[in-house]
């Protein structure tokens, strides 16, 4: 593989490209993670494949846009501690309110579906993605909105790579997330959506709210979206900021969900992972051949692949269909 | 039952009200109440009735109304979508300016009425709206949208009424193309020669090398056009190609397009795209530590990029070039400081791009001026007027826009360069005023410098 | 219902009312181009028309009755593969966009795009086949994969649509820029003028004047009775009685004999060709399309018309493609006449609607008349949000859609005044 030997030697600005790549795929790779575990636990909790997932996810950056940048909260009430304190305190109230409406979202529309066919449901969550997608951009205007963090363009140089500050955030933040999200499921909450996604009849006759368990997966679902929602939002990702295109990004990680396998959170992460270090390393192709945008379809050749060979995805549960 | 219609009801009412609460009333960009514009059919301003004198016999057929006093104009126009903000306060200048004017008497007593539609810069849409529109106005002040201009042109050829694009596309100077059209401003090829020998003279350096990116499409291909020539012309290596290569929110084109320029290591950027794209690839490429002076096609270009929690602001203000097709806000003409008064009276922020909708409404104001003269204000008669036009002056806000003659003498070459600002309210300051580029003035414009095939 | 046999159950039109009410209805949409003024007449200057709505007529209304049409066609298809087979499948915009494309490579001539300007009884029963070659063709990874994945995999084939789209350029014109379609005419083979065609207008008969736009519209109005017919039947016969067992049961249908990669191969390619027939008509209908036309929404449109109006039947399907279609429009003008009201001045209706439509700044309203500036939601927002409410409040509510509504409002007129 000459190719690889060639960029494996430093480029004019003194970055391996491969591991450069290796950590832009890793960036990458963490918000698909996030999106998809965010996207698995709803799924493995109500059975409902969540398509307004994007949505949720732009709608919490606004939500941190309003809070950091508009209202200035709670930066205004402690306006001698540093930036990134204040910012952070932002988030998480911006994640409260986002946890709030994932669960009135499912109260609102998901549970008046118990019991339909899963295609609808699929559907209704279309349907929702919709109107919260167009009543969010009326909100975001037509303008970008920067999210006011506070690590701005700051830029770790270690001379083979380079990895901005954001990115070096995001990543922290996921494996947190990660083992939060594990470290939950081995609580007594957690076992009991772990009993819901199993059998909701027998958890139901063993005393488990399983109303109170579908409302507290959407929360959690709608609280990974939104963090995953800021990540997508931040320099240099995009440097100007949330707008209005950025709740299709959601779509993107699809390919990442259906590749672990729709309800399995490690074949979320994982798949998350691999996506984006496939669409990292898509730079790599010759891309005279293949024309532009090519990077763009990867994830969904990735999955086809995939789906061909394990058709219920990388760790997903194989259905036992009975007549 | 009841579980279920309770929460949907609350949700609705509490999505509507905060959708209600909402919207727009941040941002540079919005304008306050010039009022009632939008709607077609009350009369704005003075009610100023007929005419003192004799009336005319004017013959009418759509968008006339001799009875009611009013003219209606419709305006095709891209609010919430991709150039939104730039659109918005075009179409804020154009309610303005027609105000202005009715007040004063409008177009010998008849006063101009707006009709403005949303496309979202989707062709169907364009398409669909001027079918609408064709039975009600009586030509079209502003077409946003280079396919969307072409896709209607053959129906405005057909049917025999005016439009003036609201895009900068080299092709709408051939007269094959054009006979329903006034074009106006510096083409975007044009556009991109002048900003290039700009920036060569702006780095002092002997013979820099170049990167040149656009987004695909006529816009950004045409302009890309224009800086390739423009590299040619002055002997500048074009050390990265990457016309045409990047897509609007694909971010791998992105990753792309910005690793490229980086690792070209270029002294210069010429790069055109819609202001999200461009901060994108902006953003990576000095993530990636690289430094350049950056430039592109006007509508590249968006204020918000120097606002005060933009990540870049700094940066851009270093690095960027910026360019008008008119005076911008801060300008020192006579049409300039109209605008300025105008606008303020109306409330309206400052921002660079009014100026844009008071040159459309001046040359409609003339065409209208000259089809109530004729005694034609049909749609036949209006188109009839406007090519009688020999040329158009705008006090200064913008070059004079001259109609008859060959398509290499009337081509617009001059502009406004400018420096983004980050002290300044509209978020730039002009560094040139009236600038047209050796080479630009040399060019031998045989016809568009990117052809739209099929 | 009292069916004395066989065939009279089996009837695509099986009583009489609904025999005389089905022609009728013909004949009123068929009348439609009519009712403009002018119409009827010979001479320079004809005034007569058939009494009716008039504004239906018009050039703007007749479009939007036409797009409908064109909507239909495209939403049997989906009809039949979602409706009647089960198959969820999100990427009707991928076929209907391939045979946009194959129209114009066979319909157009030829120039700086590919082009090989053969005649229209060429171009648009190929737009349909090649389309229906290829969804054979993606039918098999479809078959391996089920339900919800299934339904990932088909948003993945409108992505690769896109892709393919942009980078073809020359065939499409390329991303941003596109190309044109060929117009509605009738040619023998590539003569210079067409027997046939609907870019002027026409007189028939000397007596009945048809506009352009009215013509296409009768010509699409036979194209669309054509594939209602096919749906319909469908329905009855071996292969859709097939397609309904897979969607119900498809264990319980491979083990009674039906073969279920057959038949959701035939679904799929039946689904295909109308979408590409459906994508050839609108972009030739609207006379140029891009590369982003072809995108996630049209799918999503599809999937609104089939779910509104009602899955698995056919006058549902027609009733969701004119709501989907007519609602922007109603929506607008009904916002349009509200703000006529609140600028008329005083009355009980200005101040309601007052409260419902802004037009500035600095006036309050969930939906806005002036998009950009004023707060709350501007018409296109309103529709999306409407539109999307519409979707769910009709799963939620009443799964048969439209056409359960019809149902409702029938069987209650049926019954009356015994309601129960």
């Amino acid at each position: 593989m000459p190719e690889l030997f060639i960029l494996a030697q430093a480029t004019s600005e003194g970055t391996n490209e491969v591991a450069q790549l290796f950590v832009q795929g890793l960036a990458l790779g963490s918000i698909y993670a996030l999106l998809a575990m965010g996207f698995v636990i709803i799924f493995k909790a109500t059975q409902v494949l969540n398509f307004a997932h994007g949505a949720i996810a732009a709608l919490g950056a606004f939500f941190v846009a309003v809070f950091a940048t508009v209202w200035d909260v709670p930066e205004a009430w402690m306006p001698d501690s540093p930036l990134w304190v204040s910012w952070s305190l932002a988030v998480l109230l911006a994640l409260v309110v986002a946890f709030g409406l994932g669960m009135l979202l499912e109260r609102t529309f998901i549970r008046p579906m118990i019991g339909e066919e899963l295609f609808a449901v699929a559907i209704v969550t279309l349907g929702v993605d919709i109107m919260v997608r167009a009543i969010t951009n009326d909100f975001i205007g037509t303008n970008s909105r920067p999210l006011g963090d506070p690590w701005g363009t700051g830029v770790l140089d270690l001379g083979w790579v380079r990895i901005a500050h954001t990115e070096i955030v995001q990543m922290v933040v996921t494996i947190v997330l990660v083992v939060a999200v594990a470290l939950f499921f081995r609580s007594r909450t957690g076992v009991a959506m772990r009993a819901t996604a199993f059998d909701q009849e027998a958890a139901r006759a063993q005393g488990i709210a399983v109303g109170r368990i579908f409302s507290l997966s959407w929360g959690i679902g709608a609280v990974l979206a939104a963090v995953a929602g800021v990540f997508l939002s931040l320099y240099p990702r995009r440097a100007a900021g949330l707008d209005t295109q950025t709740a299709f990004f959601a779509f993107a990680a699809f390919p990442a969900i259906v590749l672990g396998g729709l309800d399995s959170i490690i074949g979320a992460v994982v798949g998350g992972l691999i996506i984006g270090l496939a669409q990292a390393y898509s730079a790599l192709l010759p891309w005279e051949f293949l024309g532009t945008g090519f990077g763009g379809v990867v994830p969904y050749l990735v999955m086809l692949i995939v789906l061909l060979v394990k058709p219920y995805g990388l760790f997903g549960t194989e259905e036992i269909r009975r007549v | 039952m009841k579980i279920k219609s309770k929460w949907l009801s609350i949700f609705l009412v509490l999505g509507l009200v905060l959708a209600a609460c909402g919207g727009d009333g941040e941002g540079t960009t919005t304008t306050a109440g010039s009022g009632d514009e939008t709607t077609t059919t009350e009369d704005m301003g003075e009610d100023t009735t007929t005419t003192e004198g004799e009336m005319m016999e004017i013959a009418t057929d759509v968008g006339v109304d001799l009875e009611a006093g009013t003219i209606t104009v419709g305006l095709l126009s891209d609010l919430t979508g991709p150039f939104g903000p730039l659109v918005t306060a075009i179409v804020a200048g154009h309610n303005a300016y027609w105000t202005q004017v009715n007040a004063t008497g409008g177009i010998n007593g008849l006063t101009v009425n707006l009709e403005t539609v949303d496309t979202v810069y989707d062709v169907t849409n364009h398409v669909q709206f001027y079918e609408e529109l064709k039975g009600e106005v009586v030509a079209f002040g502003h077409s946003t949208g280079s396919p969307h201009t072409v896709a209607i042109n053959s129906d405005l050829q057909a049917d025999g009424i005016l439009a003036i694009p609201l895009t900068w596309y080299s092709g709408w100077t051939d007269p094959a193309i054009n006979s329903n059209l006034l074009p106006h401003g510096t083409p975007y090829c044009i556009e991109a020669m002048n900003n290039i020998e700009y920036m060569v003279g702006l780095s002092g350096l002997e013979s820099p090398t170049i990167a040149i990116a656009s987004i695909p499409g006529d816009y950004g291909l045409d302009s890309a056009e224009g800086a390739l020539l423009a590299a040619d012309a002055l002997g500048l290596e074009v050390v990265y190609n990457g016309v045409g290569k990047v897509i609007p929110n694909d971010e791998t084109t992105y990753d792309e397009v910005a690793a490229g320029i980086v690792g070209s290591d270029a002294d210069l950027v010429f790069y055109t795209a819609t202001p999200g794209a461009f901060s994108a690839v902006y953003g990576r490429a000095i993530a990636a530590g690289f430094t350049a002076m950056w430039s592109g096609a006007s509508p590249s270009w968006n204020p918000a990029f120097v606002a005060e929690d933009s990540a870049i602001r700094e940066a851009i203000a270093r690095d960027f070039v910026g360019s008008s097709y008119y005076e911008p806000w801060d300008g020192e003409s006579a049409g300039a400081a109209n605008v300025r008064e105008v606008m303020t009276a109306a409330g309206a922020p400052a921002t660079d791009y009014y100026g844009e909708g008071f040159i459309e409404a001046s040359i409609l104001h003339q065409v209208l001026q000259a089809a109530y003269d004729s005694g034609d204000m049909t749609q036949a008669g209006v188109l009839a007027a406007a090519k009688t036009l020999t040329s158009v002056e705008f006090d200064g806000l913008g070059p004079t826009e001259v109609y008859t003659g060959e398509p290499n003498d009337i081509v617009q070459r001059s502009q406004w360069m400018t420096r983004p600002s980050l002290e300044s309210e509209t978020g730039t300051m002009i560094v040139e005023s009236n600038y047209t580029s050796d080479i630009a003035a040399a060019y031998e414009f045989t016809g568009a410098c990117y052809v739209l095939e099929g | 219902m009292l069916y004395t046999s066989y065939e009279a159950d089996q009837a695509m039109v099986n009583t009489t009312t609904k025999r005389v009410a089905l022609f009728l209805f013909v004949v009123f949409l068929v009348a439609i181009p009519l009712f403009r003024e002018g119409a009827i007449g010979g001479g320079d200057n004809p005034t007569g028309s058939l009494p009716g709505p008039s504004f239906l007529a018009e050039g703007d209304w007749l479009r939007l009755l036409a797009t409908v049409l064109i909507f239909a066609i495209g939403g049997l298809g989906l009809n039949i593969l979602t409706g009647l087979a089960g198959q969820v499948s999100l990427g009707h915009a991928f076929f209907m966009g391939l045979g946009a494309y194959v129209a114009a490579v066979f319909g157009m001539p030829g120039g700086g795009l590919w082009g090989l300007g053969l005649p229209i009884w060429i171009w648009l029963p190929l737009a349909g086949l090649i389309p229906a070659i290829i969804g054979v063709l993606v039918a098999p990874t479809a078959v391996r994969v089920r339900g919800l994945y299934l339904a990932i995999v088909t948003l993945g084939l409108v992505f690769i649509g896109e892709y393919l789209w942009r980078n073809l350029d020359f065939i499409t014109g390329g991303s941003q820029s596109g190309r044109s379609h060929p117009p509605f005419e009738f040619r023998l083979w590539k003569e210079e003028e067409p027997l046939i065609s609907f870019a002027e207008d026409g007189t028939w008969f000397g007596i009945l004047n048809l506009d352009s736009t009215g013509k296409t519209y009768l010509f699409l109005l036979v194209l669309t009775v054509l594939f209602i017919v096919f749906a319909k039947n469908l329905q009855r016969t071996r292969v859709g009685r097939a397609f309904m067992s897979i969607r119900d049961r498809d264990i319980a249908a491979e083990v009674m004999g039906v073969n279920e990669f057959k038949y959701k191969t035939l679904a799929f390619a039946i689904s295909s060709f109308f979408a590409g027939v459906s994508g050839a008509l609108l972009a030739s209908f609207v006379g140029r399309s891009i590369p982003e036309t072809w995108i996630l929404f049209l799918s999503v449109q599809f999937i609104a018309i089939v779910l509104i109006g009602g899955a698995g039947t056919v006058s549902g399907t027609l009733m969701g493609s004119a709501f989907v279609i007519l609602l922007p429009r109603i929506i607008r003008d009904v916002t349009g006449w509200m703000q006529d009201v609140v600028d008329a001045g005083d009355s009980f209706l200005a101040s309601i609607f007052d409260f419902v439509v802004s037009t500035d700044q600095a006036d309050f309203g969930l939906v806005n008349t002036a998009p950009g500036v004023a707060p709350g939601l501007g018409i296109d927002q309103l529709n999306l949000v409407i539109y999307g409410l519409l979707i769910i409040g009709f799963l939620i509510f009443e799964p048969l859609g439209l056409y359960g509504i019809w149902l409702r409002i029938r069987n209650y007129w049926k019954g009356w005044p015994f309601t129960y």
